[in-house]
């Protein structure tokens, strides 16, 4: 399903946040955030040179967009949008965690290669995010990483950092 | 006749073991896709990107081609059965198409709705086999103010009748533009906002956008959400129309084509804005209009066929302006122009093996696509049995393998990373990433379009006045934004003096 129908389906349901007035400053999080940035560009895009509109320096326009991005933000600010916005639940700090582990992953990739790293993550993940049982989770896990490694390791050619598993069972096949 | 020739070039092409190949890969990942939960053509098109990369420019868009216009049949199936939309166009279909499934009457819905689809995006093709040599003509004469016009125009169709908040929607679309500045300046080469970081001198990467804030945000948002898989209980029988029922809809699949057709054409076109013109239209048109929303045959043929129609001919501005109308399109641009095509009036000239290449698969797409969704229907019925979180997890593999991939190195994964947490974000309070992304990839075209501009006139902005395309447009978008200010004003007004009223009653 793509965002936009998620998105369609959730304006048909009331706005849990339309009564929720002290809960306003939330809704004016990520306009200020991106008012902020609106201003650095607009400072920066300054300090490149604007040049003439005969003859534009690099900062033009850059100017002309991030002033767009100011203004809309600085609206988005004074009057916040909330409909849209989605709950904070106990599921979200559960994928915070599902984000961290791909940082982990990502570390853990650079340093034993593929194998290990992408077991545990889809372990992980279809045990915690997917609720699979034990059992399902291990075998599709397993199956999945020999399906990735043998797909893209052998079969496409991408080399992956150096691999403490399939590195060991080449060398002793090779033995 | 030249088209003919043109055409003739083109299945040499679409018929190659390879390319032939491809368009069903595509349409079978298209409709798969539109049954499956989490993941929509856009999400997809972005998994899939640095795949493409291997493969020959012509294979890619077609296999491309075919996710996008296959998502449009697919997605009607859930809409149908569960009234559950698979992709954003397919919402209408929930008006009628479930009612008619609550009825038994699933089968003639689904069915009439593969035929609708089938005849609109078969319309919308011969259309573009033949008008498209023409407008390419056209187009070679186009100024950049004319540019410029039509992409504002583009930008500003998509964020407001987007699903979300406009000026959400606007804000995004400054950002992704904002974004597109990052690296070296076209013509001066000057590095811009790139804090020094060598690897940021070339820019930001398209793919690494893409994936993070569609494939990596999409899927951490539909991991978020506890849906279980839905078990389909309807026995679906009948699936071949009535004679009754092709009656009943025989006028709104012509109206839908040549609707869908137009609307597809115009920037920022193609997908829910027709289907909704088609809905309104039918139930304009009916004799009795109460039948509409209680599994009106024709409320589902037409706003189908319509889709369909519109998302081919929507290939008109990719292929001869260079000029993506929408976010799907924007995905399948930035697919050509990792393959080092850029397409614009002159690809129908340099590459016409690509030009109609893709333009036949089509015609062959759609074929496969009736097969697919008429007597194997019942396949892809079972795939809404594949639990999210089990292809979200490995979805999210093909991302972090895929990613890598493209350079052989972990920085990338990082930054898909950093752009799928933004994505999430963005999700979760409602900014949309899709007017970004389309903004990021007009970004570079529609400064040059500026830049240019603001030589041939000497730095005076009347250039965008004397341009009679350029003065079209802005006129137009003068008197609509001013007509919709109005009328929100009168609108805020009445509802006050409403309230004084009901306050005063009491």
């Amino acid at each position: 399903m793509s965002e936009d129908t998620l998105e369609a389906v959730q304006v048909a349901e009331p706005a849990p946040f339309a009564t929720a007035g002290r809960y306003q400053g939330r809704f004016r999080l990520v306009p200020v955030v991106l008012l902020a940035t609106g201003f650095a560009a607009v400072i920066g895009s300054w300090r490149l040179g604007l040049g003439e509109l005969t003859n534009p320096g690099p900062g033009l326009w850059p100017l002309v967009v991030s002033i767009a991005v100011s203004i809309a933000a600085a609206i988005l600010t004074v009057i916040p949008d909330i409909e849209a916005y989605e709950k904070w639940t106990r599921r979200t700090t559960l994928l915070v965690g599902g984000v961290l582990s791909l940082v982990v992953f990502i570390l853990l990739f650079t340093a034993l290669g593929f194998v290990v790293p992408a077991f545990l993550l889809l372990l992980l993940w279809l045990r915690v995010f997917g609720e699979e049982s034990w059992r399902l989770a291990l075998t599709l896990a397993g199956g999945g990483t020999a399906v990735f490694y043998v797909g893209f390791a052998v079969l496409l050619g991408v080399p992956f950092p150096d691999d403490i598993v399939a590195g060991t069972i080449t060398r002793l096949i090779g033995m | 006749m030249d088209a003919f020739n043109n055409l003739g070039l083109g299945f040499s092409v679409a018929f190659e073991p390879m390319n032939l190949l491809f368009v069903f890969v595509g349409v079978v990942i298209g409709t798969a896709i539109g049954v499956l939960p989490g993941l929509g053509p856009t999400a997809t098109i972005a998994l899939l990107l640095p795949i493409t990369y291997t493969m020959d420019a012509t294979s890619a868009v077609i296999m491309l081609a075919g996710i996008y216009y296959g998502s449009m049949y697919g997605g009607t199936i859930t809409s149908v059965l569960l009234r559950i939309p698979g992709e954003a166009a397919s919402v209408v279909t929930t008006f009628d198409g479930y009612q008619m499934t609550k009825q038994g009457r699933a089968g003639p819905a689904l069915g009439i709705s593969a035929i609708g689809s089938f005849i609109g995006g078969t319309v919308a093709i011969i259309g573009l086999t033949f008008l498209a040599p023409l407008l390419a003509q056209v187009a070679v004469a186009v100024g950049p103010a004319s540019y410029v016009a039509i992409m504002v125009l583009g930008l500003f169709l998509v964020t407001s009748l987007g699903t979300g908040s406009t000026m959400k929607s606007l804000c995004m679309a400054a950002i992704g533009l904002l974004l597109s500045t990052v690296g070296q300046d076209p013509i001066t080469g000057t590095a811009r906002f790139t804090f020094g970081i060598p690897s940021l001198l070339g820019g930001f990467d398209f793919v690494a956008i893409a994936m993070g804030l569609f494939g990596v945000g999409q899927l951490l948002h539909s991991l978020e959400r506890t849906e279980k898989a839905q078990a389909i209980t309807t026995k679906i029988k009948n699936i071949w129309p009535s004679r009754k029922d092709f009656r009943d809809s025989s006028g709104a699949i012509a109206r839908g084509s040549l609707l869908g057709f137009v609307i597809g054409v115009l920037p920022g076109g193609g997908g829910v804005i027709s289907s909704l013109a088609s809905y309104a239209l039918e139930k304009r048109r009916a004799k009795d209009p109460s039948r509409f929303g209680k599994g009106a045959i024709e409320g589902v043929a037409g706003p189908e066929t319509a889709n369909n129609a519109s998302s081919t001919s929507a290939f008109i501005p990719l292929l001869i302006l260079g000029i993506p109308s929408n976010v799907v399109l924007a995905m399948l641009y930035g697919a050509l122009l990792l393959q080092g095509i850029t397409p614009g009036p002159s690809l129908i000239e340099d590459r016409p093996d690509i030009f109609w290449g893709v333009i036949a698969s089509m015609y062959i797409g759609n074929v496969m696509l009736v097969i697919l969704n008429i007597p194997l229907i019942g396949i892809f019925i079972q795939m809404l049995r594949v639990r999210t979180g089990i292809l979200a997890t490995f979805a999210l593999m093909v991302v972090m393998v895929g990613v890598y991939s493209i350079n052989n190195n972990p920085f990338d994964m990082w930054v898909v990373l950093i752009f799928g947490v933004f994505g999430w974000i963005m999700i979760k309070t409602g900014f949309d990433p899709g007017p970004l992304v389309l903004a990021f990839i007009l970004g570079p075209i529609l400064e040059r379009s500026f830049r240019q501009s603001m030589l041939i006139s000497d730095g005076s902005f009347g250039i965008f006045v004397t341009d009679p395309i350029s003065a079209t447009i802005f006129g137009a978008l003068a008197v609509s934004l001013t007509y919709s200010f109005i009328s929100r004003r009168r609108r805020v007004k009445a509802a006050q003096t409403l309230s004084r009223v009901s306050v005063d009653a009491k």
